[in-house]
């Protein structure tokens, strides 16, 4: 076990809006409206930090290079994924939502379709974030990954559906309509 | 009205079906059906199968079922298969000595030599020119392990390499001030022991480690005389090819491979000849011992080895289906082929795979006699047709291949089935020769599946069948020919950057790390292994001087004959002996299928063989 305490901090700031990347070894996460700012924990009080921590070193651990964007316009999260794919340079990007649904996307999909969805939100651990991010940087380098594994729990829907409304329903208070989505700049530090 | 004549080719895996018009002597083919046998061939089981491919057979040639005036059914051939496949050596770590695994993403690269020491005993380490390497265990996040050796590092500790439990070694490895090697995805970290000797290796992306898996690098690394390095050899063995790989010297630390004592086969010929051969000397030893013999009688394995077992199973099995005590089974046939499994070896600390080899065989018996006028009168009883057993089933094949465009008596056909390969010849004068051996279709799927470790037979049916593809976008794929093949509408998402295999209508994706090249040879050996072997093997059979040259062509029959490489594989060996091979094409118009069930209709006409 650690013999000192550390802890570690998220710092994100806005820097304008997202352009067209040109690495063909990028995959972008696309993060909602609310994700971070006004929300900060998933439907089952993950912290946002360490959620966004996860994908992104998923991406980094495969070779790929992350990048952060927030979608200000759509908090949906097909579009938010397929918007994403079509900014990024590998065209490949990961949709997240405050509740902690993903999807990966490709920008040569339809925007419903997908590569590798993940709907039921209370169920995705930390461990399946880190491999959701894995997986979309395998897809950026053309590598082919085995899907990662899916829980699927027939009680998750009752027993979640009201909560993830309303999360959406607050999600949606974030939206700025018709604006471009913003490049982010998200660093970590570590805090002895 | 028209008289209406069926004829019906059971066999061991499709029941195929043939319905002819009678005008005078006059004969025309209306349709023809195949369908999955239903049932061990020549069980009443058969008939549900039968019933279903007439119905079908009848409603395409637009007549009702009970316009058939006739049925008439191949008297199957009484030989029934089986399958059995197991290991013959093993690879087993006695002490925990050494991890050789391909995480897919280690950190950096080089080598890396020193004492195992746990990542938070660094601080605690004194002044001293020893060098070491890390292990990091799980709890430890990756931010904090670069945070910790950065700092052991500036206070003057020589950190040579690390060893990492999650998939962590590339995160790491980036925030490094000084960079190391580091094998990540080590799942049984705890086994590594502490405070030993131990090297870490990671090579280049594209590259294989080469000192580590080379015995005098490693006598290099561990200053070794020649005695140690003759026993760490197999250490070296086991890494080649890795991407990564730690070794820690343990004084009792052993790997040994051992060889299963999987037994001796004996085989009984003609005139008391015994033979006995050890399994271990793999499959072309125990098949050259079998050419020696006149001709087999029977096959035992020792029993209380694995080959006693696999034997024994087959005889369990075919005496269930035949209805015969086990002593009673007498193999009349068998096929032995060398097979590589991956299989894990006992007592790793990742996981690691090692290529054990191990043999598959098929095994052929003859029974009493397959029980055909059972199904008959079971047919007849079910349809109210009459039910005719119909002659010899290499004769009907002879017939129906006849009927092949260009052929003509003397002639030679090779029906390559499911479950059994056969031979027939049949010289100008009518004089029959025949010959039904073990291994054919099903035999390949076996090795297909096993050899990849698919654990999935469907999945390996499939790849047999078909060629490959890898999609490279989701517009384009690589073909395994080399050439690219683009599409207007896109793929569908599941099979992005997959190998897959290419179906007419689907492409299904192969969820293994195997590479294309990789599945391909696998596919291609496993078939020349069992087809070109045993289209050899009957030939020589059938022939009364037993020397192919003797033959100048020959036809192929069956299933497997309309595989989209097997028949090329074959023409390509016959072709060594000046043999035309090709496949057969029933009628004109059936290709290699349906050749049994056209000349049982074709005999009840003409009694002669026409041509």
């Amino acid at each position: 076990m650690p013999t000192e305490t550390f802890s570690i901090e998220m710092n994100m700031t806005e820097i304008g809006p997202a352009a067209k990347g040109t690495n063909p070894k990028e995959v972008i996460v696309a993060i909602a409206p609310a994700f971070g700012k006004d929300m900060n924990k998933t439907i089952v009080g993950v912290d946002h930090i360490s959620v966004l921590r996860e994908i992104l070193s998923g991406i980094e651990e495969q070779g790929a290079v992350p990048r952060v964007i927030r979608s200000m316009s759509t908090a949906d999260l097909a579009f938010m994924g397929h918007g994403a794919a079509k900014l990024s340079g590998s065209g490949i990007a990961i949709g997240l939502q405050s509740r902690g649904t993903t999807v990966i996307h490709q920008r040569d999909l339809d925007p419903l379709s997908n590569f590798e969805l993940f709907p039921q939100s209370p169920l995705i651990t930390l461990e399946t974030y880190r491999m959701i991010g894995r997986n979309a940087a395998s897809y950026a380098l053309g590598e082919s990954p085995n899907p990662v594994p899916v829980v699927n729990d027939q009680m998750a829907r009752p027993k979640y559906q009201a909560a993830a409304a309303l999360l959406y329903l607050k999600e949606c208070k974030s939206l700025v309509k018709n604006k471009k989505p913003m490049e982010l700049k998200v660093e970590f530090s570590i805090k002895a | 009205m028209d008289k209406f004549l069926a004829g019906v080719d059971i066999g061991n895996s499709s029941t195929e079906v043939a319905i002819a018009k009678v005008q005078g002597t006059q004969l025309h083919f209306v349709s023809q059906y195949l369908v999955k046998t239903t049932g061990i061939k020549g069980t009443i089981d058969n008939v549900k199968g039968i019933r279903f491919a007439l119905t079908e057979a009848a409603k395409k040639a637009e007549i009702h079922f009970h316009d058939i005036e006739l049925i008439r059914l191949n008297d199957a051939v009484p030989v029934i298969g089986d399958l059995a496949m197991d290991l013959i050596s093993e690879t087993i770590i006695t002490e925990s000595s050494m991890i050789g695994h391909n995480p897919d993403t280690p950190g950096g690269a080089g080598l890396g030599i020193g004492t195992t020491i746990l990542i938070d005993q660094l601080e605690k380490v004194e002044k001293s020119d020893k060098e070491f390497i890390v292990v990091v265990p799980n709890p430890f996040d990756y931010e904090i392990v670069a945070h910790l050796i950065n700092r052991a590092m500036d206070q003057g500790t020589a950190i040579t390499g690390a060893v990492v439990q999650k998939d962590d070694g590339v995160l790491i490895h980036n925030r490094l001030n000084k960079k190391i090697p580091i094998v990540d995805e080590v799942a049984l970290i705890e086994k590594v022991p502490l405070s030993k000797l131990a090297a870490v290796e990671v090579a280049l992306p594209g590259h294989v480690i080469r000192t580590l898996s080379n015995p005098y690098g490693l006598a290099t690394v561990f200053d070794l005389d020649s005695d140690q390095t003759k026993q760490i050899s197999l250490v070296a063995k086991a890494l080649v090819g890795n991407r990564s790989a730690v070794v820690i010297r343990t004084p009792q630390g052993e790997v040994v491979e051992r060889k299963i004592e999987a037994g001796k086969v004996f085989l009984k010929g003609s005139n008391n000849q015994q033979l006995s051969v050890s399994i271990n000397d793999g499959a072309e030893t125990l098949m050259q011992t079998y050419e020696k013999l006149e001709s087999l009688i029977d096959v035992q394995g020792e029993t209380g080895t694995n080959v006693g077992g696999m034997f024994n199973g087959l005889r369990q099995d075919l005496s269930l289906l035949t209805d015969q005590s086990p002593e009673e089974i007498k193999i009349s046939d068998f096929l032995a082929v060398d097979a590589v499994i991956p299989t894990s070896i006992s007592g790793s600390m990742a996981g690691e795979l090692s290529m054990e080899s191990g043999v598959a065989l098929a095994s052929m018996v003859k029974t009493d006699r397959i029980p055909v006028e059972r199904v008959a009168a079971q047919l007849k009883k079910d349809t109210g047709i009459p039910v005719e057993v119909g002659g010899i089933e290499a004769e009907m094949a002879i017939r129906g291949a006849l009927t092949t465009p260009g052929t003509g008596k003397p002639i030679v056909i090779l029906d390559m089935g499911g479950g059994s390969t056969d031979a027939a010849m049949m010289t100008e004068t009518g004089k029959l020769t025949s010959t039904h051996l073990a291994g054919a279709g099903d035999m390949v799927t076996m090795l297909i599946n096993s050899e990849l470790a698919l654990e999935n037979l469907e999945l390996a049916e499939k790849i047999k069948k078909n060629p490959l593809g890898k999609v490279v976008s989701l517009f384009h794929m690589q073909l395994e020919d080399g050439t690219t093949l683009f599409s207007d509408t896109p793929f569908p998402p599941y099979t992005f950057g997959r190998v897959v295999i290419r179906e007419e209508k689907e492409l299904t994706p192969i969820s293994s790390k195997a590479s294309m090249e990789k599945i391909r040879d696998i596919r291609r050996s496993a078939k020349r292994r069992v087809f070109v072997t045993n289209a050899l093997r009957s030939l020589k059979k059938i022939l009364p001087t037993g020397n192919l040259k003797h033959i100048s062509s020959v036809v192929m029959l069956g299933g497997s004959a309309l595989d989209f490489e097997i028949p090329q594989m074959i023409t390509e060996e016959l072709g060594k002996y000046g043999i035309v091979a090709g496949f057969a094409n029933i009628r004109g118009s059936e290709g290699p299928r349906n050749a049994v069930a056209t000349g049982l209709v074709l005999s009840s006409i003409h009694k002669e063989v026409l041509r």
